[in-house]
């Protein structure tokens, strides 16, 4: 018979072994109620979510065997995050996010290819630009196309958009006012965020710039970068049509307060202004008329990618699970709530996404609209173009100077990233 | 199984401590040398699978690499940040501490709880509200500065040197609460009679100051100074927030948010633990040696 004292000691071993066990998950990957268990991790925000957990709500509905459990992280958590687990042979079965993540995870391996996975007709039911092909293998399917900025304009103080650089002065300048009498700008024109070279992209595009070559080699001491620069000094500066300093939330809260008649803004935003009660409309952003050009935002879709670590037993049902979410059905209901743009050629044709006035504008600024591409080394062209581009925005640094930067501390930052 | 007493009090006292001694180890020992073996790699986005050891090549490019900003720039702020930040934190709570210790205070709960708010509310809202607050045109700051004092608004998120003051500003705001709570609970323990004493001897406010209040109140503060020091060197989320990022230009980089930006924005992870293991080691120097030389370690009434 054991002593007491070799009881209690054999009850704590056993306690801490249970407690160890709870801790580190030892049940595998079925959970304990016996389904199979899939995660999907993604960087929607709330509304996004709320279609996204009632898709997945009918998924497991359909097939109750599995679980899917939907995990938010921001864009760069999730980024970094699902290297990090998937590197250490773990993390979430399905990442969804913009397809500029596809080039880093190529590179580290840790996406599978599509094409063996899913057959070509169902590829073919999409539009080719919401499937992300790079190196030659497909890597994300998406199920929303865009990601893009447009204008966005309140019809109140803007019953007509600007067509023209040339119009968008006029119809700013007339908006812009003063209208407390104290001296001080209460109204402007046109508003954005000014501080990620994202929102640079569309007046870069106009006068004629890119930012890389077809061999991925950064172009960023261009003309359009310089005259895209000056350009927005001249309408901060000379026309006085845009607030000094705006970053994304102050953009935001300036356009819903009414206190700015335009916004370039995303297609994620289209929804949200609406709920807030706002009378808005999207439109195509400007054509330069000095350049005969068409300012172009970039294009990116937003989809799904499959982790390389995978299991046997999960891999049937996350191919499911993507099926289903790419549904016609699925797509239509985000296209209706969200104005979100699909990617399935049917709903693309069909009435709604035809008639809807914001996603026939959309549509059109995704034709005037660049491909977002999904090398790595576009990290380091958006870091390199930050700094000169606010240093000219605080008039630190000319449109010259900066451009010829941008170049420089692109080069050397790919030389880092690459070493 | 036939144990002697003394080997089973034993194995009892090890089944006891191998829980905690086995999350050490994941969440500390492990990772801490992973680190160091990773900072003497060359991982990074090519080589991150096929990864290999190449000696001290990352801790040489942390100091000579012509980065912009450097790594002496990006130190050089860290330790201003530091040094300020602790100095308003450490100042600024002992002398609410000493004001809310005063017998005469009424209501000290209450005082207590609004001067600890700051310290309660989450960095994230603080960093973002802070932030809001610099803006240029619509920022509280602004507004105070152009309509009660008549002076021009400050372009406190553009310019360089404003950006930095700006998040020099709003961590004083969130440190504070953390050394008065230490200071006032520090204060509480002295015994009256010392005071008392001093009373009768007819010492001054100063002099009850200099020869009780600091020396009693030190065996406390140094501790707290110390952990002070760690988390403001290392501290991330203000930095990375109200500068978004270490804007302008990279300009308001701490070497914490310098490693971040490395490691997780350029995939550079043998160099963001090279450079990580330099700030262990700076961090590791500066508190044995301000330990030692404050003597924290000996009793104060020896």
């Amino acid at each position: 018979m054991r002593s007491p004292r070799t009881l209690r000691m054999l009850s704590a071993v056993a306690a801490m072994v249970l407690l160890f066990a709870a801790v580190t998950n030892w049940s595998g990957c079925r959970q304990d109620d016996g389904r199979i268990r899939i995660t999907l991790w993604h960087q929607d925000r709330i509304d996004i979510r709320i279609i996204l957990q009632r898709q997945l709500d009918r998924f497991m509905k359909l097939h109750p065997e599995v679980r899917v459990e939907e995990l938010f992280k921001e864009t760069e958590e999730l980024r970094s995050g699902f290297i990090i687990a998937a590197i250490a042979g773990q993390g979430p079965e399905i990442v969804y996010g913009p397809s500029d993540q596809v080039g880093p995870f190529e590179v580290m391996n840790i996406i599978l290819p599509l094409e063996d996975i899913f057959e070509k007709e169902w590829i073919d039911q999409f539009d080719p630009r919401g499937c992300t092909w790079y190196k030659g293998h497909l890597y994300q399917v998406a199920d929303k196309l865009g990601n893009h900025l447009t204008m966005v304009y309140n019809k109140k103080l803007v019953p007509v958009p600007p067509a023209t650089e040339v119009e968008l002065i006029e119809i700013a300048k007339r908006i812009t006012a003063d209208l407390n009498g104290d001296g001080k700008t209460d109204r402007y024109g046109i508003t954005w965020n000014y501080t990620e070279p994202f929102f640079f992209i569309p007046f870069m595009t106009g006068y004629g710039g890119w930012i890389m070559d077809s061999a991925g080699t950064p172009t960023l001491e261009n003309r359009g970068t310089v005259d895209g620069l000056k350009f927005i000094k001249q309408l901060r500066d000379v026309h006085k049509v845009i607030p000094n300093e705006a970053d994304y939330n102050v953009a935001d809260v300036l356009f819903k307060d009414g206190n700015a008649g335009m916004i370039i803004n995303g297609d994620w935003s289209w929804a949200g202004y609406l709920n807030a009660g706002l009378d808005i409309g999207v439109a195509p952003l400007p054509r330069i008329t000095t350049t005969g050009l068409w300012c172009e935002p970039m294009v990116s879709p937003k989809g799904f990618s499959i982790n390389a670590n995978v299991s046997d037993e999960k891999r049937k049902w996350v191919i499911e699970l993507i099926r289903f979410l790419m549904t016609p059905e699925n797509q239509l209901e985000s296209a209706r709530e969200l104005f979100t743009m699909p990617t399935h050629k049917a709903v693309q044709a069909g009435e709604f996404v035809q008639s809807n006035e914001i996603l026939r504008n959309s549509r059109i600024q995704i034709e005037h609209g660049r491909t977002m591409p999904v090398v790595p080394e576009l990290r380091a062209i958006w870091d390199a173009m930050r700094p000169s581009y606010q240093a000219v925005l605080a008039g630190t640094k000319t449109a010259e100077a900066a451009a010829r930067e941008m170049q420089q501390m692109a080069l050397r930052r790919i030389k880092e990233m690459n070493e | 199984m036939n144990l002697t007493a003394h080997a089973r009090q034993r194995l009892y006292i090890f089944a006891l401590v191998a829980p905690a001694f086995v999350v050490l180890f994941g969440v500390v020992v492990y990772p801490f040398f992973y680190n160091v073996i990773i900072s003497l790699s060359n991982m990074s986005l090519r080589h991150i699978k096929d990864w290999e050891i190449i000696g001290f090549g990352q801790y040489v490019k942390v100091f000579t690499e012509p980065s912009q900003p450097n790594f002496y720039m990006v130190f050089l702020k860290t330790i201003i940040w530091t040094v300020v930040n602790v100095v308003f934190h450490v100042v600024i709570g002992v002398f609410l501490a000493l004001v809310l210790n005063q017998k005469e205070i009424r209501g000290k709960g209450l005082w207590r709880a609004i001067l600890v708010l700051p310290w309660a509310v989450p960095q994230l809202i603080v960093a973002l509200t802070w932030r809001g607050m610099f803006n240029y045109e619509y920022g509280a700051i602004n507004l105070m500065l152009t309509q009660w004092l008549g002076v021009q608004g400050v372009q406190w998120l553009r310019q360089p040197l404003e950006a930095f003051l700006a998040v020099i500003i709003t961590n004083v705001w969130l440190g504070f609460p953390f050394m008065m709570v230490i200071a006032l609970g520090a204060l509480q323990s002295i015994p009256h009679d010392l005071y008392e004493a001093a009373d009768i001897d007819g010492a001054s406010w100063f002099h009850k100051l200099r020869h009780i209040t600091i020396p009693l109140i030190q065996p406390v503060m140094v501790p707290a100074i110390t952990l002070g020091t760690i988390w403001t060197f290392n501290n991330l989320n203000i930095v990375w927030l109200v500068s978004n990022a270490g804007e302008p230009g990279d300009q308001t980089h701490l070497l914490v948010s310098f490693v971040y930006k490395a490691a997780f924005n350029f995939y550079r992870y043998g160099y963001g633990a090279a450079l990580s293991m330099i700030i262990f080691f700076i961090l590791l120097a500066f508190s044995l040696s301000f330990m030692r030389r404050s003597n924290v370690t000996q009793n104060v009434y020896s």
